[in-house]
């Protein structure tokens, strides 16, 4: 009989921005869970991917379309712990957006890093 | 003999937590529902469903669904009672969509008012969390 090898499994949680901020609640959604997750001292990487990279461009004002600019906040990862933020490096390329963000510590992962990296955590939450 | 991670996964799952971020007029309430009686009736304990965004319509007394369509309110009032699967509702997510406990009383009785910070709890306790 095979004895499955039991790991201390780290849960850390992944979530999976793919929605451009503004237009839906999606990134509010989801950017409460994380801070929810850091203050609670639990492990919590932020993706961003598809349409989703465009909640990490620069320059943007809410207030212009009557939105709570949620995208403020992110200034904020750092004191909740929040220091893996991956964005898709063919996402950018495809939009034509550049890899300057309003957010430091963002890294920039080519298609295959990036899934490795998404996958390696124990779960994925997608918004 | 080699045991791939995701064999080893499996393997693993004993409880298991759910989150619905999907309306109840979506088909994925379907699959989420029978997703989770499949888990409960092959012996996985199912330690809660989380009801966040759209997915707190679930929870609503008002929304009307056409006789001829699926009723999930009787599939989640059959789960809680035959397993008394706990169903945790994000109570922001709910009174952006008119549904309250305070003004207007739309809430169905098997759900438990709750918040975030109950999603944390679950995750943690959970060796899997599924999305639907």
């Amino acid at each position: 009989m095979v004895k499955p090898i039991v790991k201390s499994i780290v849960k850390s949680l992944a979530i999976l921005n793919s929605k451009a901020p503004y237009g839906s609640s999606a990134g509010k959604d989801a950017l409460d869970i994380a801070l929810v997750f850091g203050s609670f001292e639990q492990p919590v990487s932020l993706f961003f991917q598809g349409d989703g990279v465009w909640q990490l461009v620069q320059g943007q004002n809410g207030a212009m379309v009557s939105v709570k600019d949620y995208l403020k906040t992110f200034a904020a990862f750092e004191f909740y712990d929040i220091e893996e933020i991956y964005v898709c490096q063919a996402s950018l390329i495809e939009r034509n957006l550049a890899d300057t963000f309003h957010i430091e510590a963002v890294q920039v992962l080519g298609s295959e890093a990036f899934a490795a990296q998404l996958t390696s955590h124990h779960t994925i939450l997608r918004f | 003999m080699f045991i791939d991670k995701t064999q080893i996964e499996i393997i693993l799952v004993k409880t298991l937590a759910v989150i619905v971020t999907t309306p109840p007029y979506s088909n994925l309430s379907v699959t989420a529902l029978d997703y989770i009686e499949t888990a409960l009736k092959t012996g996985v304990e199912v330690i809660g469903v989380f009801f966040y965004q759209d997915g707190v319509m679930h929870a609503s007394t008002s929304v009307q669904i056409a006789s001829d369509e699926f009723q999930y309110l009787p599939c989640w009032q059959r789960l809680y009672n035959h397993y008394s699967l706990p169903l945790h509702l994000c109570i922001t997510a709910a009174e952006k969509r008119g549904i309250s406990d305070e003004h207007t009383q739309n809430i169905h009785p098997i759900f438990t008012v709750s918040g975030l910070g109950e999603l944390v709890e679950l995750s943690s306790k959970a060796d899997r969390m599924v999305q639907f």
